[in-house]
């Protein structure tokens, strides 16, 4: 099953209609990730028939505009608003993904979203899983979308 | 009068883009409150007159169904129309949160049309 579309269109429904910005796909899919630094990670959790995770991993600038243009307002830190922020854009994601998985048969629940900050940090599957990760740029900088299925 | 409404979901940045869409659809409340949780939403419409609630459902300490459960039980406040609005779309969670009470949901992400559409015809 090909989710990459899906994810695709549900990020650019996500962005358009509640950030207020405008996002595009920014080269091919990877299946591995480079180290994260100064950066924030949304993550939520799937389980049910199939486990995984969904991330989005943002640079903390633009994960700061992303925010800005969510509230209407200048953020110029890491803040308890960006990581809400950045756990709500998880949410979205996964309720959409969800959503897609459910209509392939796929019946799963999601976890509360987390967010994750650091200077430099990895963010690795630690099983074996089928992982695609989808590179965006919008006005503010380029971010990606990690998500991981088991097999 | 006019109207008071109860924004309950546990991202602040979410009840802030709820208020910001009511406002933008065209819908005026005197007074929105919010709750983070269940719980606190219980409490405020307790003490607060609110007349309509717009209720998240994955929520900690108290999601939005057994939010529903717990008010359809407290004969103050089991009247207050509630709508649902998450990331939830499957039958069966929104079933049940209609049959708990619920008078409808949207769908996130949404756009201000939508809210309207859904909400307008309701006040």
């Amino acid at each position: 099953m090909d989710i990459s579309k899906n994810i695709i269109e549900s990020a650019q429904e996500i962005f358009s209609t509640m950030v207020m910005m405008e996002i595009s796909v920014n080269g091919e899919n990877m299946m591995t990730s480079i180290p994260l630094t100064e950066s924030i990670s949304g993550v939520i959790g799937m389980a049910g028939t199939h486990k995984g995770v969904l991330a989005i991993h943002i640079p903390n600038k633009v994960a700061m505009a992303i925010t800005g243009s969510f509230l209407g307002m200048d953020v110029d830190e890491i803040n308890e608003d960006v990581e809400d922020a950045v756990g709500e854009l998880a949410n979205m994601l996964g309720g959409n993904v969800k959503s897609i998985l459910s209509e392939n048969g796929k019946d799963i629940d999601l976890s509360l979203p987390t967010t994750i900050t650091g200077q430099q940090y990895d963010f690795q599957p630690t099983k074996d899983a089928e992982r695609i990760i989808i590179p965006f740029s919008c006005d503010a900088g380029e971010f990606t979308i990690d998500m991981q299925l088991e097999k | 009068m006019g109207k008071n409404v109860l924004l309950v979901d546990d991202s602040s940045t979410m009840r802030k883009i709820i208020g910001r869409s009511l406002r933008q659809a065209g819908i005026d409340f005197d007074n929105i409150f919010e709750a983070a949780d269940g719980l606190e939403a219980l409490e405020i419409l307790e003490k607060e007159d609110v007349d309509i609630v717009l209720s998240d459902i994955n929520m900690p300490n108290m999601d939005g169904i057994s939010f529903l459960r717990e008010k359809s039980g407290r004969d103050g406040i089991k009247d207050i129309p509630v709508l649902m609005i998450s990331t939830e779309t499957g039958d069966d969670i929104i079933g049940e949160a209609k049959s708990l009470g619920a008078i409808g949901a949207i769908k996130k992400p949404f756009t201000p049309d939508k809210v309207n559409e859904v909400l307008g015809p309701l006040l």
